[in-house]
């Protein structure tokens, strides 16, 4: 995106931002992201955000959990058979809290994984367009528009009530 | 709560976070003296062996048992807090989750010594390690002690990741309010995140996840310690109402130390606007809960005692209430099912001083009751020629000292040096009331 210019329109409430959103929606300039300090209901319903698809990181994570925690609990009772009043060697009620406890692990492992990857975290360069504000009080909306179009772009902010911040 | 905006809670939190002054690390430093106190005892312990300890026959499992059982139940509230009050959508939890979560941690981490200190021998502790080995051994995961390092294990993994990922917004809040080093630190900390709609539109799934997760665990992780006595055929010990007793009774031990922590640091970071009176309130109401749950608890054993008409089961409970231990009975019923009934009056559950000193009081029951359960049930086991007493020797108290003030290191240190109320959690509270609402 060479020679676009970006601006940011600072706001103090969700409301303003939601208004800005349906705006910029309407018009030409490029909407790039909104930053907020707290995640709001009314912003992602306004940008009809698909739901994540972090879930599924923690699904497979616990299914491989229950999986290697049964796997382990049986793989060691075999290679050391400790045989106690004649009872099966693999015993399927307690391994069943090895795996559960496994479950729960892997699927927080694999919930972790599925933040990172889907943030896109740790990523210490992408607050090139950003504005250290956005974790105080106010919601920032980034919008990306051809070097003409600046002036337009900030009176669409202006109008809805939010601080200008031009990035160069 | 109406009075606060955006802006002070902010300024609230980022100042606890301002430059500690000298009565601080006066205290962090009498703290680190304790800590030192119980280090050498433990070291003493390595070289002398367990024998410097009181545990002997009949009763093998004494205040190292009682302690590793103490600090568990107190990690429990902070997930109850952060992760079940989440999913009910409690918003009074949020003034208080961080802080509780943190507690979590911490007494996980302290908790998770004991067993350590227990083993005598603790280079040994590598024989629960399941690897390819040259003895050809493998970890029994029949025995309940294996469950035990399995849920320890997994519990301090999943509430240290949890507590990170709560705090992530809020490091980055105070990346963007710092200069020089603090700032490279928090940079760091915080991952480069920026609150964008995309990472939220990710964080508030995965946090739910985290919080369905942390609930069954939490509950699984007490009643596995609870089995560490329940599997064993003991008397006082073999009962399978154990394990919600447990959970119930970590839980009542974990919000009295959630008070006990929470009215200090109120008072010294002028907390008030943010954690409320009602909030204390609604924490000495659940106690109030759990407490009846607990003597609820009590009580079925005795009728169960009675009911079995095992006389070797009723024994233990007739001594429970007039044999040797008996003050630490009367300690454990007292201060742990009746004094909480005192929260039922307004006037005491929102006078200050009295919720401290009432969850003072229920820490100290709550650690009788340990002592009652363990000893007791070993004591007084099957065969008369085999009873015995216990008393904890000198090398046990230091180590018990050490663990205490271990734990109020940690906390005083994350108190002056990360936020101690999660702003994010905050902010959504004047909003919405709920907290990373997914």
């Amino acid at each position: 995106m060479q020679g676009k210019r970006y601006i940011m329109g600072l706001f103090k409430n969700e409301d303003q931002v939601v208004s800005t959103l349906a705006a910029l929606k309407a018009s030409a300039y490029k909407f790039q992201r909104v930053h907020s300090p707290i995640p709001s209901h009314k912003i992602m319903a306004t940008l009809d955000l698909k739901k994540s698809k972090v879930g599924w990181f923690t699904l497979v994570g616990g299914i491989l959990g229950l999986i290697s925690g049964f796997a382990l609990a049986v793989y060691c009772s075999v290679e050391w058979k400790l045989i106690v009043s004649g009872k099966p060697i693999i015993s399927l009620i307690p391994f069943f809290i090895v795996g559960f406890e496994f479950t729960i692990l892997f699927a927080v492992f694999g919930n972790v994984i599925g933040l990172l990857t889907q943030t896109r975290l740790p990523n210490y360069k992408g607050m090139e367009y950003y504005d250290p504000r956005c974790s105080g009080e106010h919601f920032g909306v980034l919008a990306a528009c051809e070097p003409g179009q600046t002036e337009g772009l900030k009176d669409l902010f202006q109008n809805s009530g939010g601080e200008i911040k031009v990035f160069d | 709560m109406s009075q606060l905006t955006y802006a002070s809670i902010d300024q609230t939190v980022l100042n606890t976070m301002s430059r500690p002054k000298r009565y601080y690390w006066a205290i962090v430093a009498v703290l680190f003296l304790g800590v030192l106190v119980g280090a050498a005892c433990w070291t003493y312990q390595i070289f002398v062996g367990i024998g410097a300890g009181g545990q002997n026959n009949p009763v093998a499992w004494g205040t190292y048992l009682i302690n590793f059982v103490f600090w568990v139940g107190i990690a429990h509230s902070g997930t109850l807090i952060s992760a079940i009050l989440h999913l009910f959508r409690a918003g009074w939890r949020n003034p208080i989750a961080r802080a509780a979560e943190t507690m979590t941690v911490f007494a996980v981490c302290i908790a998770g010594l004991f067993p350590f200190i227990h083993l005598g021998r603790v280079w040994q502790v590598m024989y629960m390690i399941p690897y390819p080995n040259q003895r050809l051994l493998w970890p029994n995961f029949l025995s309940p002690l294996m469950f035990d390092v399995i849920a320890i294990s997994t519990y301090l993994t999943v509430s240290s990741l949890f507590w990170y990922t709560g705090l992530l917004p809020d490091l980055a809040a105070i990346r963007d309010r710092s200069e020089g080093t603090r700032k490279k630190i928090f940079t760091i900390l915080s991952m480069g995140w920026t609150g964008a709609h995309e990472q939220w539109r990710h964080y508030t799934r995965g946090y739910l996840f985290f919080a369905a997760l942390a609930t069954p665990l939490v509950i699984s992780v007490h009643s596995v310690v609870s089995w560490d006595f329940a599997l064993g055929i003991v008397p006082g010990w073999h009962t399978t109402i154990f394990a919600p007793y447990f959970v119930a009774g970590a839980i009542h031990s974990g919000l009295a130390m959630v008070l006990t922590l929470m009215i200090p640091l109120r008072k010294i970071f002028n907390y008030q606007k943010i954690i409320t009176k009602e909030v204390l309130e609604n924490v000495a109401k659940t106690i109030v809960f759990t407490g009846l749950i607990v003597g609820f608890a009590y009580a079925t054993e005795f009728f169960i005692a009675w009911y079995s008409q095992n006389s070797i089961e009723i024994e233990q409970f007739r001594w429970r209430v007039f044999g040797d231990y008996r003050w630490g009975f009367y300690f454990m019923a007292f201060c742990n099912t009746l004094i909480p009934l005192l929260f039922l009056f307004k006037k005491i559950r929102t006078t200050v001083a009295t919720l401290f000193i009432i969850s003072l009081i229920v820490n100290f029951g709550m650690w009788w009751e340990r002592f009652v359960i363990i000893v007791g049930g070993v004591a007084r086991g099957f065969s008369p020629h085999a009873w015995g007493l216990y008393a904890p020797s000198l090398i046990e108290y230091g180590i018990m000292l050490g663990s205490f003030c271990l734990f109020f290191f940690f906390f005083l240190l994350f108190a002056k040096h990360l936020p101690s109320v999660s702003m994010t959690e905050m902010k959504e509270t004047l909003d919405h009331g709920g907290s990373h609402a997914g």
